[in-house]
């Protein structure tokens, strides 16, 4: 899997595309750490390419969501396919990682 | 020269070690050898008692061979590399069939291999149709080759370990209560993982009175896989079996959930947990589904989901985990796994739906259901840990 990054200053996007689990999904949530360090805490994760997310790939997102949050920002996701949307659901993550349909309905206020 | 003791302490690791399902982990370093010296033969022999397993190579057969036709079990009696520049000649080996016969080896070098013994268990060695003698230089690479697979031996004979650790805790007796069948099995991915599953009797003290036993059913299904997910689902599993002698279902999770809060977050782990109390007596049932979501009670009339709104264990805001109830009648089966059989059904509640015939049959016992659950999921190229369970009640009268 590779990423791609986007800083429009505002916020991030983050676009992964493929398989987003054990072995992609750190490369992506270290990045997002060091982006904190940096003082930027408001991620888009535009989900649109990932065909599958596995439970790490979960905790990527949910760990990100955590560190962005606790620096007054936030960790949202967009786009995302049925595979993941499933996933969310089953796991009731959707409870606090909700899916926006697009990255301008989840980055809306920032 | 080592000792008689010491070397059937070897012996003895070898052959536990070469009748074991082998790893494929060493084929890298046993490639290599073969690329770097450009022979023909590279393998990696273990030396037992009265057989060489070849358990890694390239260009020889895997499988065993009678010691006695070994090149392999004398270097496991030296310190450092032994070669022979030509076996044909050397009265030890002339007489052997790989010498005398197909492929007709002539040269030989050979490193000896430490187990977890501190004895060498076997060798790397390189071989060649031809004779020749290779020089200082080189044989100190196989010798650097040789510590490289000690250490690849020993990482596999901890992960070995730890996964049968984790086999077992998963619990292998039925239940020591009348009137329900349980089966369970666990496919780690790796040697070990963060799937578990458990189930055991608890007659839970609830306002000071001791409550009538029931069977508590458990699965988890910790993030990630591997060793380190292992770790916590064990924690998880004991804590879990800790707080549930002492309360209901709901508060046992969220109590786990407390106690384990620290460690999960500190490992950014979370885990999944569906656990469930069954009174086979009267199939009344509790459960709390913590994210997992993976059960339900089947039977020809149909099926349900038994599943909360719940947030798993280790998420950034706590939740409540209030129990919800359910009965199973005698004719129902209930099934619950883990997302690596999910995956395989595109987690598609509908392809789950058109799956369940096969495994309704009332000849079936719980054990066949999962193992055909998790043989099933395999098949069907999980890359995740698989983990299925079934139960049933079976209409005996509960103890009391």
């Amino acid at each position: 899997m590779t990423y791609t990054e986007n800083d429009n200053g505002t916020y991030v996007v983050f676009v992964p595309e493929g398989k987003f689990n054990l072995v992609t999904a750190p490369l992506m949530k270290d990045r997002i750490d060091e982006l904190l360090k940096d003082g930027k805490a408001n991620v888009v994760v535009d989900l649109h390419a990932v065909d599958f997310i596995d439970s790490s790939g979960l905790g990527a997102l949910i760990g990100g969501l955590k560190g962005a949050r606790q620096q007054g920002g936030d960790l949202r996701i967009a786009d995302a396919a049925d595979q993941v949307r499933a996933v969310l659901k089953l796991t009731n993550l959707d409870r606090i990682l909700t899916p926006f349909a697009t990255v301008e309905e989840a980055t809306n206020g920032w | 020269m080592a000792d008689k003791k010491s070397l059937s302490l070897g012996q003895a690791e070898a052959e536990a070690r070469g009748n074991l399902p082998q790893s494929n982990r060493y084929n890298h370093v046993v490639r290599l050898a073969q690329a770097i010296f450009g022979m023909p033969i590279a393998a990696l022999n273990l030396i037992g008692n009265e057989a060489q397993y070849t358990i890694s190579a390239v260009g020889f057969p895997l499988g065993s061979i009678p010691v006695e036709e070994s090149v392999c079990r004398i270097t496991v009696q030296h310190e450092g590399v032994m070669e022979v520049s030509d076996l044909r000649e050397d009265d030890r080996f002339a007489g052997i069939s790989a010498v005398v016969k197909t492929p007709k080896i002539r040269y030989y070098a050979g490193v000896p291999v430490k187990g977890q013994s501190g004895q060498y268990i076997g060798a790397l060695c390189v071989i060649d149709l031809a004779p020749r003698k290779l020089g200082k230089q080189q044989l100190e690479m196989l010798s650097d080759l040789g510590a490289l697979l000690e250490r690849e031996l020993a990482t596999q004979e901890e992960m070995d370990l730890a996964g049968r650790v984790q086999q077992h805790m998963v619990p292998s007796e039925p239940p020591a209560i009348n009137g329900v069948e349980i089966a369970g099995r666990v496919q780690p991915a790796r040697e070990a993982g963060g799937d578990y599953l458990d189930w055991f009797v608890v007659e839970p003290v609830v306002n000071n009175v001791t409550q009538p036993p029931r069977l508590e059913i458990v699965l988890g299904d910790v993030m990630g896989k591997g060793l380190a997910a292992s770790l916590i689902a064990s924690e998880v599993r004991a804590v879990l079996r800790g707080h549930s002698q002492y309360t209901d279902v709901g508060d046992a999770v969220a109590r786990t959930s407390t106690t384990a809060r620290r460690d999960l977050e500190a490992n950014a782990r979370f885990t999944t947990l569906w656990v469930a109390q069954l009174d086979p007596a009267t199939g009344h049932m509790d459960y709390v589904d913590a994210g997992h979501g993976l059960a339900m009670i089947v039977s020809e009339r149909g099926s349900r989901r038994l599943f909360q709104n719940y947030l798993p264990l280790g998420m950034p805001i706590d939740d409540d985990w209030i129990m919800a109830s359910d009965v199973m009648e005698e004719d129902e089966l209930l099934l619950v796994c883990s997302d690596g059989v999910f995956d395989v059904l595109d987690d598609d509640f509908n392809k789950v739906e058109k799956h369940l015939k096969y495994v309704l049959d009332p000849a079936l016992s719980c054990q066949e259901i999962v193992d055909m659950i998790v043989a099933f999921a395999v098949q069907n190229g999980a890359s995740d840990d698989v983990t299925a369970m079934a139960v049933r009640r079976t209409g005996e009268t509960a103890k009391s």
